[in-house]
């Protein structure tokens, strides 16, 4: 094991961000939620929340100069040593997905972009597990690796004002489902009439970073029939 | 006890401090966003600090108490009246506990300064924390009342009102002016941004968008040009980020934020500066100053005291 390269940056006067110089992988995303653990396991005193993401760890702390020199320190020292990769058992979930008419509003549009007939969006978009590198954006919302690079299509320049919840997106070469109505960059390509967070449930998202998604295609009239199921109210 | 909303108001609801420990989740810390106007209407009822009181927004309510209990309004500029069971109205004020008696009715009229006020109570509000707070998350629709903004008809329930002696703040007055500075460190992608471009944004007055709201807002002014940042990888984003969108037009982020944001940011918003982002107006004139994150720190400090 080597160390890994990175750059510790200041996040305004209560973050840090630390940017690692390795390529997005499930490797460095276990890494990164080792490291995660770890600070919150002995910053107890100054961290207030993490944000884990692909390339990045996003610590925020009480602003306070002392709270700051506390963290630099240890993530300095931290950091000087190989990094382990965290042990978490990743699950496979599936998740169906319509990819037809108005649940798929820039379907056409990013097969125009990318040279593709939309069947062949669909295929692609459908066929691989993806990895769940890490939550956020909004409400568990889930930032998943492995989508076949031919899909990648720039974000929007301007972001759309409301997308529907459920609905799956690309952006840049990244995929992903908005669990509620809400702005965004992303082209959407599908919908899910899956419920992706519920602040009830024991863990409130529908996966955890580490685990497997799988899409599975459905028809508009299976998409409105598992709307009407409360499924995952109490998964 | 309960108070009855007649009218709603624009986006009146439930917050407090917000919630930590969820971002890794999505779920941004949300609560107040003027946290110190909330901070001073919990003391001048007798309250801690971040107990959980009403938020009202650019329109304000008009609300029936039950029962006699004390409160007070901060933050925000209102014509606030009480009219009492008889019908007998009298003007009220911010900044000073106001004692109510039973069937009082507390009316919100025009606005004159700010943009949200802050309501807090004698009393503790009904209810239970959802991921540690009882702040209302509009996007997910989760805390406060049914997770949303109040609505003509429903039902606020208040236990252990209590009736406090009269406290005034004594500092003078929020004057909220309209014009604003706000001081900001250097961001994750600073870097990234030429210094003609930095100039820009530190020398440019921005005036504050209506496609303003708790996840964020958005600023028109003088575009910054020439970009031409790196498609970055997503990455954690904070309160008060300032985040450039290809547009050249600087968007800040606040409470409901998202957590993690494409964007490159240039700068972000002091943590003493933050509760200003709750009392920005559509038309407002936004300026920014750069501090080092050493000089913040000392500047929340003496907030602070």
């Amino acid at each position: 094991m080597t160390t890994l390269s990175y750059k510790l940056l200041s996040n305004g006067d209560a973050g840090f961000t630390i940017l690692f110089d390795a390529p997005v992988s499930e490797t460095l995303s276990r890494q990164i939620l080792w490291l995660s653990k770890y600070c919150q396991q002995t910053l107890v005193e100054q961290l207030i929340d993490v944000i884990p993401a692909y390339q990045s760890l996003t610590l925020l702390y009480r602003p306070s100069a002392d709270n700051y020199r506390v963290v630099e320190q240890a993530l300095q020292q931290v950091l000087q040593q190989p990094i382990p990769q965290d042990d978490y058992q990743a699950r496979s979930i599936i998740i169906p997905v319509c990819y037809q008419g108005e649940y798929a509003p820039d379907l056409q549009f990013v097969a125009t972009s990318c040279g593709l007939s939309t069947q062949e969006v669909i295929a692609l978009h459908f066929a691989p597990q993806y990895l769940v590198h890490m939550l956020g954006f909004s409400p568990g919302f889930l930032y998943l690796g492995g989508m076949a690079k031919a899909l990648s299509c720039p974000r929007k320049t301007i972001p759309a004002t409301s997308v529907p919840a459920g609905s799956v997106g690309i952006g840049g070469n990244q995929t992903g489902i908005y669990p509620q109505a809400s702005p965004g960059g992303w082209h959407v390509i599908g919908r899910t009439p899956l419920k992706l967070f519920a602040p009830n449930r024991t863990y409130p998202c529908i996966a955890q970073p580490l685990d497997k998604i799988i899409f599975e295609a459905i028809s508009p009239q299976e998409f409105v029939r598992l709307s009407e199921q409360p499924l995952n109210e109490t998964k | 006890m309960t108070i009855e909303v007649i009218k709603a108001g624009m986006q009146t609801s439930i917050q407090d401090a917000g919630r930590n420990g969820y971002m890794h989740l999505g779920v941004a810390h949300g609560g107040a966003m003027d946290t110190l106007s909330m901070q001073l209407a919990n003391w001048l009822v007798g309250n801690k600090p971040e107990q959980p009181l009403l938020e009202v927004c650019l329109l304000g309510p008009t609300l029936l108490f039950t029962q006699a209990v004390s409160i007070a309004i901060t933050g925000a500029r209102f014509e606030l009246s009480v009219v009492d069971k008889n019908g007998k109205a009298k003007p009220v004020h911010n900044d000073q506990t106001i004692q109510l008696k039973v069937g009082d009715t507390l009316h919100f009229g025009k606005r004159l300064q700010g943009a949200r006020a802050y309501l807090a109570f004698a009393a503790k509000l009904d209810g239970k924390a959802t991921l540690g707070s009882y702040s209302s998350h509009f996007l997910a629709n989760f805390g406060g009342l049914h997770g949303r903004a109040f609505k003509a008809g429903d039902i606020i329930r208040l236990r252990q009102c209590r009736r406090c002696e009269t406290r005034k703040q004594d500092n003078g007055a929020q004057c909220y002016s309209g014009k604003y500075l706000l001081r900001c460190t250097d961001s994750v992608e600073t870097a990234q941004f030429s210094q003609a471009q930095k100039d820009a944004f530190y020398g440019n007055s921005y005036t504050v968008s209506s496609a303003s709201n708790r996840m964020g807002l958005r600023l028109d002014g003088k575009v910054l040009d020439n970009l031409q940042l790196a498609e970055m990888v997503s990455s954690g984003l904070t309160q008060g980020s300032v985040q450039i969108p290809p547009s050249g037009l600087p968007i800040v982020s606040s409470v409901d934020g998202q957590t993690i944001g494409g964007y490159s940011r240039i700068a972000n918003v002091i943590s003493a500066d933050l509760f200003a982002l709750g009392q920005l107006v559509a038309g407002d004139q936004i300026n920014f100053a750069y501090v080092t994150v050493a000089q913040a720190h000392d500047i929340l400090v003496k907030q602070q005291s």
